[in-house]
Parts: C-alpha cells; structure tokens; sequence
C-alpha cells in the first residue's frame, strides 16, 4: 500500500491560470476565469460548486477532453496544448480513468467488454487485457456479473463496472464526475467508499466533480468554485485526523 | 488498437443494427447481382462464340458478289465454306464467274479453291415432302476445304455425280421417316442417294456442283454464289485477303469505291463478334454499375446514420483512450464490412441470376448448344474488390467525421 503522505510531492496535474470561454452567438461567455491549482500526485481532491460555477468545464479541461482557450494545463509536467490529438489521447488513456455521472457504458457491450475496451485501445495482449479486465471486476465485486450487459445491472453495478473500466489502464488519476450522482444515498455511500479505499490503498490521484458537499468529507483537498473562479482550497481536517 | 479489434468492433455494430445493415446491403447486393449477371452472361456468350467460330477454320476465306452486308456474318452456318448468298438476293447483279476463279487460282499463297451455289429445293421421302436449302461444292476439293463433320457415310468423292451428303436433321427426323445412307430420295423429281449424313442438326443438303446448278431453278454453270479459298498460310491472312481483293479488283476493273465483291474470313468474323460481344457487355454492365453507385450512396447513409447513433459511444471510446484513428478504423471497416457482405451474397444471386437468364436466352442460336454463363474468378473477385471498396469510399467521410468528434463534444450527445 502506497502511503498517503506522498501526495505532498510534485503536482501531477497543474492549472496555470487557465480560461474557458464558450462563444454562444456573438457573446463569449467565460466559464473559467484564470484558474491555477495543483493537484499533488496521492491527493484526493474534490471540487465543489453549485451549478453553473464552472465545475463540468474544470472537469473536462483537467481530463483533457477539452483545451484551455487561455493558461496552461501540465498532465505530468506536459503542456496538454502541444500534444496532438492522437497523443492526447493516448497520454489521457494511459494516465486518467473516468467515472461519469451516468457511467457512460457502450450499452451493446457486456461488464467484462466494457472493462476490457480501455485495454484493448492501449493494445494490451489478448490474455493480459482478459485476466486485467477479471481482477478488476473481482476487485469491484462483479466477478459474477462479468458477462451481464449494462442494462442488466443495477445503478449501482452499472457504476462499479465504470470504476473497473477507469481502473483497468492503472491510470494514475481517477477522474470521476458526480460519482453518485445517479445512485441513491446507500449505493453512493458504497461508491464513495470504493473511491476511497483505491485512494487509501492503491495511491491513485483521485479528482472528484461534486455538488453535494458531504460528499466532500471523502476527499482530502476541498476546492470550492464559484462563477469560474476559485473560491477556497481547503483541507479536510477530519479526513487528515 | 489493433486492426483484430477494429474489425471485431465493426462486426458488432453491423450485428447490432441488423435491420438497418440489412437493408443497406441489399442495396449493394442488387448492383452487384446485376454487374455479375451481365458480365458472366458476356463472357459465357463470348465463349460460345469462340467455340464455335473456332471451329470454322481460321484459313478460309469466303468472298460473294456485291458489297459487303453487316447482317452476313450472323448468316453463317456450321461450315466455312458456307459463306452467305444474301447478296444477290440483296438484289444485286454483280456476280462471281470461272473468270474470278481463274485469277484466284494464279495466287500462290491459295492453297485451294471451292466454288458453290446455293439454293431452296423441294424434296420428298416416303410421301412425306418439304423446302430446304441446297449447297452445289465443288466436290474434288469439298471434303478438304469444310469444316463440316460426317456422322454417317463419307464426304463427296471427285467421281460423285448422283449423290449428296445430308444435314443431320434432315436424314433423322425431318421426314416421317429416317433417310439413311443408301437411301433414295428426290431433289426438285430427280432421284439422289444418300452417301453421308453430317453430324449437325441441319436440314441442308451438298451435292456436287455441276448436278446441283440442273436441279436448283435458275442456276447456269460456271456463275457461283459463294468462292471460298484456303489460304496457305494462316499467319498470313490479311495479307492474303488484301492480295486477293487487289486481284479481284483488277480483273472485275472496279476500284475501291464501286467494289462490287466482299471478302470476309471467318477469323475476322470471330474478331469482329467478340468485339461486338464485349461492347454490348461493357455499355449494359456500366448501367448496372449505376445501381451499384445507389448501392454505395446507401452505406454512405447508413453510416452518416450510425455516427449520429454512435456519437456518445465514440465519445466515450476518445475519453477512455481511443486515438483518431483507431475511430476512424471502425468506421471505415464497417463500411467494408457491409460492401463486402454485399458483394458477396451479390455474387452468389448473380450467378443465379446469371444461370436463369442463360437458359431463358438458350435457344438463341448464338447461345445455343452451350453453357453459356461463366462466373469467373476474375468478375468474382473484381466484385468483391469494387463493392468493399464501394463501401469504404462510401464510408470515409461519415468514418473521418466521427473520428474528427471531440471527446467533449460528443460526450455531451444525446
């Protein structure tokens, strides 16, 4: 188990006074407004907002969905903007698994394709990527469900499959997007705890988009956002006792 | 992504939207039945005629009176010395006579010489009577210049006078009853024996030429119908044609313009069919190509559909690590998938298609006594090679959009 206190070393994902602006007819209307922050590599950071305050963009512009249209985005001390669209893409499958609010799995495919789609755009061997997308779905609790279709699951699995298929690169950050969003409080709870414990135990960076503030109480750094600018960075004191 | 993946990734997106996959490779499949039918069809017919020109005899060459007439060719019978006759009853009166024999046999590169008349006679066997056509040859060098077959008998000999060789239909099944060899029966009231039977389904007749000009009405000697020469060397053809026409021309005093004679080979008929043949194909295999163009305007629109389907999960696919090109891969393979499944169950319902249409059309003469469709692997694989690519053109810029979607974009799709 990597130890916690390592998060307190180099940022492995860094805004540099970043800015979004979205053109909407002639008005340009900026949801990111000269943003920086550093995330330390281990740390477990949630970003919080009410709605409108910039939060979805951050999440795209840190998962390197989307480019700044001003400021510098460092991935691993990398300048997102100088990469091309291929190696963008390669570096983000590599480095950043994704957890999206309505998990976002392709509906045709079953749990375990699901999981194993990640590995097979990073071409792992045929055997490998099998016996990665297995461990994880045993790690998650679906090792019985593996060969269920999405719409054979419940919220709650449908979720767990979407935390294995961002696990199953080893990225080193977890980017997760209202995780519980679409779930109800035990099953988010249960989420939640998922989350942590790959924190805790796996040392992975975990990035969480949220508007519910006890959802909060799970990450150590708290970033508070409001109309697309930084409000607060503060730590969890509770989490750190 | 490996390219394994790709295609495993495109097969299920055909296998997941069946309907829609079905139909769009309907479409193919009808272009590319229909480009296979009538492609097989014209190589089956430019192999039957082959076949059976070749066995005309590449070194004759027949020459008739009057100007040349585009319908003399398909007037041909089983023999090369069977030239057509249509030219005098074209109504022209230029004619061929022991004069233009005479010049002919000066040339060295002939070999030999057959001059025939030709006409319809009335004949009766056992009460039983009807018309046919009659050819007089000359019967010293008959046997050597056709190209005709004996079944029963032998050939005219120099000696023969009261004699003929028989059609195969005439001595089997023309009269009540058979007219085999030996056998007596009349020609315009005169007696004649059988002493060959051909081995064809003609009701002709061939008798030596000096009886044949008594019996057939309004003949005189020594005017002829038909000459058909042997050339000596077969290598040398043109040149001889060209020989011959130059010395006819000079002894009949015609030029070029008034040239009242044709000459025509049957290498050149064979020539002058196959080309015939082959544009008639090419200009009704182009307007089946059309529907195979509409086959490839629908895979364009089934996969412009499947990316606007397909826009989240492609999105999805961008967020979790997927590179420009593995997108556009899946794309442009389903594309192909779809072309090729196509072209191939194409294939299989064109040369159904092609087998029917060959046997509606069999008692055409020219298809007759063969099969005349011919499904080659040439045309197959050219199928199969246009309609993947058909599909893959159709495809490239429904696959280069998706695989141009940003990951945020498309993301946010619903």
């Amino acid at each position: 188990m990597k130890k916690r206190a390592e998060f307190q070393g180099e940022a492995i994902l860094r805004l540099q006074d970043v800015w979004k602006i979205y053109k909407m007819g002639a008005v340009d209307v900026p949801a990111l407004r000269g943003v920086s922050l550093d995330i330390k590599q281990g740390d477990f950071v949630a970003i919080t907002g009410a709605s409108g305050s910039g939060k979805s963009t951050m999440m795209n512009l840190m998962g390197c969905l989307d480019i700044p249209s001003r400021g510098h985005i460092y991935l691993k001390s990398r300048d997102i903007s100088t990469l091309s669209e291929s190696d963008l893409a390669s570096f983000r499958g590599r480095t950043i698994g994704f957890v999206f609010q309505q998990y976002n799995l392709i509906p045709s495919m079953s749990a375990f394709e699901n999981v194993l789609l990640p590995l097979e755009f990073l071409e792992y061997s045929d055997r490998d990527a099998a016996r990665r997308a297995k461990e994880i779905l045993d790690i998650v609790g679906l090792g019985e469900r593996m060969h269920h279709c999405p719409a054979q699951l419940s919220g709650g699995q449908q979720q767990r499959v979407s935390i294995a298929r961002s696990l199953a690169g080893n990225p080193e950050i977890i980017l997760a997007d209202e995780p519980s969003g679409a779930l109800d409080s035990v099953t988010g709870k249960k989420i939640m705890e998922l989350l942590s414990k790959l924190w805790k135990e796996e040392g992975k960076t975990i990035i969480m988009i949220t508007h519910e503030l006890n959802l909060a109480k799970y990450a150590h750094t708290i970033v508070e956002l409001k109309d697309g600018q930084i409000m607060r960075i503060h730590e969890n004191r509770e989490i750190i006792k | 992504m490996k390219i394994t993946k790709s295609f495993k990734h495109a097969f299920n997106m055909v296998r997941h939207s069946k309907l829609r996959s079905w139909l769009t490779i309907i479409g193919i499949v009808i272009g590319v039945a229909a480009v296979i039918a009538i492609v097989s069809l014209g190589e089956g017919m430019q192999e039957a005629v082959n076949s059976r020109m070749s066995g005309l005899g590449g070194d004759i060459v027949t020459i008739t009176p009057g100007a040349s007439h585009g319908g003399e060719m398909f007037a041909m019978r089983g023999g090369g010395d069977r030239g057509s006759g249509a030219s005098q009853a074209a109504g022209n009166t230029a004619t061929l006579t022991r004069t233009d024999v005479q010049v002919l046999r000066g040339m060295p590169d002939i070999a030999m010489i057959d001059t025939n008349i030709r006409g319809t006679v009335n004949v009766s066997y056992l009460g039983k009577s009807g018309k046919v056509s009659m050819t007089g040859v000359d019967q010293r060098v008959w046997s050597q210049i056709t190209t005709s077959k004996i079944k029963a008998g032998r050939m005219l000999d120099p000696a023969d006078q009261n004699v003929v060789v028989i059609g195969g239909r005439l001595a089997s099944s023309y009269f009540s009853q058979p007219l085999g060899i030996n056998k007596m029966f009349s020609i315009e009231g005169k007696a004649f024996r059988v002493v060959g039977v051909l081995d064809d389904q003609s009701t002709s007749i061939d008798m030596p030429i000096a009886m044949a000009s008594q019996v057939i009405p309004d003949k005189s000697t020594d005017v002829y119908d038909t000459i058909v020469v042997k050339v000596k060397d077969q290598n040398q053809l043109n040149d001889t044609i060209i020989n011959i026409q130059a010395k006819l021309m000079t002894a009949r005093h015609v030029s070029e313009k008034n040239m009242d004679f044709s000459i025509t080979s049957n290498k050149q008929m064979q020539e002058t069919m196959a080309q015939t043949i082959g544009s008639m194909s090419a200009f009704l295999a182009a307007i089946a190509a059309v529907s195979l163009i509409v086959g490839a305007i629908g895979i364009a629109n089934t996969m412009f559909t499947s990316v606007l389907e397909k826009t989240k999960e492609i999105g999805i696919m961008k967020a979790i690590g997927a590179r420009n090109r593995d997108i556009l891969m899946i794309f442009l393979i389903k594309a192909a998938l779809i072309g090729l499944i196509g072209g191939i169950l194409g294939v299989i319902l064109g040369a159904v298609l092609s087998g029917s249409m060959a046997s509606l059309i069999g008692n055409m003469p020219i298809a007759r006594g063969g099969g005349i469709a011919i499904v080659s692997l040439n045309s197959v694989l050219m199928a199969l090679f246009v309609s993947s690519g058909a599909g893959i053109i159709a495809g490239i810029v429904p696959a280069y959009q998706a695989s141009k979607l940003k990951p945020v974009d498309a993301l946010r799709y619903e």
